[in-house]
């Protein structure tokens, strides 16, 4: 069941230097890259199919285009700010594989014209931005990066302060930039991202990943993997009441159930499965009952009313309060609200507080309603979706399991 | 071009923001973060509407028009949005209203009666933040009244470029706030209290002071330098008392100051409550004085143009040598809304061909026995010896001269003033009636 494209190196001693990088295969798609012109990389990138694994799904080739499309100076930023509960993906290929990133870092670049890319390395990632930041320096040293090159591209590191909201990538280049992470609003036309008023392309650490390959082996090879609108592979994380917690690579489109069997070993303990919350805290809630013709893909999931976000599955088994669940990720959400929309920045602290009186089992019917109201406040009146994405999760939560909150009730 | 707003067709240009056609129009829509001198930022979320085709509702501070764009601010669904996003606004707020001096013109209690008017929902703890903080400048915050629509950051940030203040925590936590050992600190401070739409930001030297429903308002020009910053005069008549002016207020011109002011003319309005307080005297007395030989008149150059029409006359009947000569200071001015020149009307002074010269000046005031000062700074503490000296004087000045009289100042009188890029103006008398004649009313007898 498992794919190795991208995680192909993982399992190798010492991935991440240089030597051993080399010997497998790494800076290979190089030679064939710089046969092609920028546009026919774009055009590549397109054919394969290849979609953001940051979680929204988008299809890469297109943003690429509009990076492309826009002249003057340009950047690469690499979205490294993985902090979505239950997602921890993209600290592996940092740690695993940089070189991989690198790789596929001077590809993006080359294909829309920049010649500066910035990694924004989530502030936690201590170990793994240093292991990065060693590999960047190998690269540099076997002058793969820099000016000696047949294509001038650097890198530089930056590592956020801790704040969830800036893995959002408007406020990403806002953190960036120096500026107070707060998302911007989104703009009137389609258009790219702007770094200090240059067009920027954003883009997570997995999709670049996935880019080496596409190049080396074309886009046919990459879309004979997964399903016809979700081609390709995807770094799957699996934590929560599993046996074998990981990250596990797959084809898109494999079933659920079966992937929690084999990949995971099944829920822990022998437990019943109760729930799985699909990709990343920020999905709706899915109940067991539900997931029988699960496949791993964006458009399986979206039909059952959840999301396939970043992969991130948390499960739940049959002795997890749906209750202290809520809490738990509403807790989170509190914490990390920007503050910078009014919905967002009260709303999220009202349904927290509301949940505590429903963990002491003091609530009345007027908090369910509040619940239900305030999550209806937040949905879709705010600058970014971290805000509906709570909303999303809290009417999940109750319409699946509503029984648990009443039983909660005074 | 014409779009429509709830079925009625308003003229307006391609690519404005349809929050300013509404604000031009005056089409009511809340709204706290946006400010059409500091622009759009998006936060609050109250100016939602819904535009046809449009699947959810938009922010008008973030829609651009477009020909045909019909927009409803007034649907059921709107409503709802309004009150439950006020009601959130509201929710950690103290509700403080009885003492807070931004009763009476706070937003948060306008859009509460417009769209509010429910039973408070809440019964988990509020948050508590930092109350009477002094941030330096006069401004007092009050953490939990804020509203965080950041016009107050964005204000040091965008037009002072100071940067002094800035948001400091996430969520519900985030609160404006100064950086440790920083204070709010420049010629603009004040200004932030005036646009915070709630009582976060008071003023240290208003606040307590007066309920601002018992204050009347006056249109007028602020006479502190040559720029002519548009302003609004409050004031009010208690009893016993004489009039009172208690603050001014930025008065929106965007050819001018837009909607700002420095804190020296926005303090400027303290002079304005002194007068003379001494005996005045008699207009025929001075008409006994001026028979004399060699006279000389002295005309303050923040005079309107009428006042100085009026003693040009005065003069010219009289045979009297006149002069006005310019409040320059070469350290107040900076490369905003303060000029070097502190005379309000130093371009009417021109336009009148009054003297100016120094020189002339100078060499006039040693031969004249009779000096007549019209409110000029430079002879009103000034001992001239063996010349006699007539004071006409708006404030308070010292008894021992000659003769002295009482005149109104700017704020008691109406008129007009050429600011520093040569914009005529004209301001107003507030509306109780004043005891001191005004200048024009004396000189009126004497020509």
């Amino acid at each position: 069941m498992q794919t190795k494209i991208v995680s192909k190196n993982f399992d190798i001693p010492l991935s991440h230097t240089m030597d051993v990088a080399l010997k497998n295969g790494r800076y290979t798609s190089l030679d064939r890259l710089f046969t092609y012109k920028p546009q026919q990389v774009i055009d590549t990138i397109k054919a394969s199919g290849l979609r953001g694994k940051g979680g929204s799904g988008a299809y890469a080739g297109n943003k690429w285009q509009l990076a492309s499309d826009h002249h003057g100076i340009k950047y690469v930023v690499v979205n490294a700010d993985e902090s979505e509960p239950g997602t921890f993906k993209d600290r592996q290929i940092i740690s695993h594989d940089p070189h991989l990133l690198i790789e596929g870092i001077i590809a993006a670049c080359y294909a829309i014209g920049s010649n500066t890319a910035y990694i924004y390395v989530r502030g936690e990632y201590e170990a793994f931005s240093d292991i990065l930041q060693s590999a960047i320096e190998e690269a540099y040293e076997k002058k793969i990066l820099g000016s000696e090159t047949k294509y001038l591209v650097d890198i530089t590191i930056h590592r956020g302060a801790g704040a969830y909201i800036c893995g959002e990538k408007s406020a990403l280049l806002e953190s960036l930039e120096g500026n107070r992470g707060h998302p911007r609003l989104k703009p009137h036309s389609l258009q790219p991202e702007f770094y200090f008023g240059q067009p920027t392309l954003v883009t997570n650490v997995e999709t670049i990943a996935s880019v080496p390959f596409i190049i080396e082996n074309g886009a046919d090879a990459y879309r004979a993997y997964g399903t016809d609108a979700s081609p390709g592979t995807l770094l799957f994380s699996i934590s929560g009441n599993i046996t074998n917690p990981g990250v596990y690579e797959a084809e898109f489109g494999v079933n659920m159930l079966e992937y929690i069997e084999t990949m995971g070993g099944g829920v822990k303990n022998g437990k019943k499965l109760k729930a799985v919350i699909p990709g990343g805290a920020s999905t709706p809630v899915l109940p067991a009952s539900m997931l029988k013709d699960a496949t791993l893909d964006y458009e399986s999931l979206k039909s059952l009313g959840s999301a396939l976000g970043t992969g991130g599955m948390i499960i739940l088994d049959e002795d997890v309060s749906m209750v202290k669940a809520l809490k738990n990720l509403l807790r989170f959400y509190h914490h990390e609200s920007c503050g910078q929309c009014t919905p967002c920045r009260e709303g999220t602290s009202w349904v927290d507080k509301t949940l505590d009186k429903f963990i002491t089992k003091t609530a009345t019917q007027e908090d369910l309603n509040i619940l239900r109201s305030v999550s209806q406040s937040m949905n879709g009146k705010t600058i970014c979706v971290f805000a509906p994405a709570v909303s999303a999760v809290i009417d999940g939560f109750l319409k699946h399991f509503e029984s648990e909150f009443l039983e909660c009730m005074v | 071009m014409k779009i429509m707003i709830d079925n009625t067709p308003i003229e307006c240009e391609e690519d404005e923001l349809l929050i300013d056609v509404m604000l031009d129009n005056n089409i009511h829509i809340p709204h706290f973060c946006y400010h059409q001198d500091l622009g759009a930022d998006g936060n609050c979320r109250m100016c939602m509407v819904e535009i046809k085709g449009q699947k959810r509702p938009q922010i008008a501070c973030d829609t651009l028009v477009k020909e045909n764009l019909e927009v409803s601010t007034k649907s059921e669904n709107i409503t709802e949005i309004k009150r439950s996003i006020l009601e959130l606004e509201l929710l950690n707020h103290p509700v403080d209203c009885p003492i807070c001096d931004q009763a009476g013109e706070c937003k948060l209690q306008d859009y509460y009666m417009d769209y509010g008017l429910y039973e408070s929902h809440l019964s988990t703890p509020k948050t508590k933040k930092g109350k009477h903080i002094d941030l330096g400048s006069n401004v007092i915050l009050d953490q939990e009244r804020c509203v965080l629509c950041t016009r107050c950051t964005r204000f040091t940030s965008d037009i002072t470029k100071t940067g002094e203040l800035g948001i400091i925590g996430r969520g519900d936590s985030a609160r404006v706030a100064v950086a440790p050992g920083r204070e709010l600190n420049n010629p603009y401070a004040m200004n932030v209290v005036e646009l915070c739409p709630v009582g976060a930001l008071t003023s240290k030297d208003f606040r307590f002071k007066q309920r601002v429903w018992f204050l009347d308002s006056t249109e007028s020009i602020c006479h502190g330098c040559s720029r002519g910053c548009n302003i609004h005069i409050d004031y009010n008549e208690t009893k016993y008392t004489n009039e009172k002016i208690h603050r001014f207020r930025a008065r929106r011109n965007t050819q001018i100051n837009q909607s700002f002011l420095c804190d020296y003319g926005r303090l400027s309005y303290k002079v304005l409550n002194e007068s003379f307080s001494g005996t005045v005297s008699e207009i025929k007395e001075l008409k006994a004085l001026l028979i004399m030989e060699n006279k000389l008149a002295l005309v303050s150059p923040s005079m309107s143009l009428q006042q100085l029409q009026s003693v040009k006359e005065f003069s010219q009947t009289y045979d009297i040598d006149l002069f006005s000569l310019a409040y320059m200071d070469e350290s107040f001015g900076d490369d905003w809304l303060k000029t070097n020149d502190l005379s309000a009307n130093f371009r009417g002074v021109k336009e009148l061909n009054i003297n100016s010269s120094k020189e002339a000046f100078d060499t006039s005031l040693e031969n004249a026995e009779l000096v007549i000062n019209f409110d000029h700074d430079l002879l009103k503490h000034q001992e001239l010896h063996n010349k006699r000296v007539v004071q006409f004087t708006t404030s308070n000045c010292d008894t021992h001269y000659e003769l002295i009289f009482a005149i109104a100042n700017f704020a008691h009188d109406s008129g007009t003033i050429i600011n520093c890029d040569g914009i005529r103006q004209d301001f107003y008398a507030t509306k109780y009636k004043s005891e001191t004649p005004t200048l024009v009313e004396l000189l009126g007898a004497l020509v």
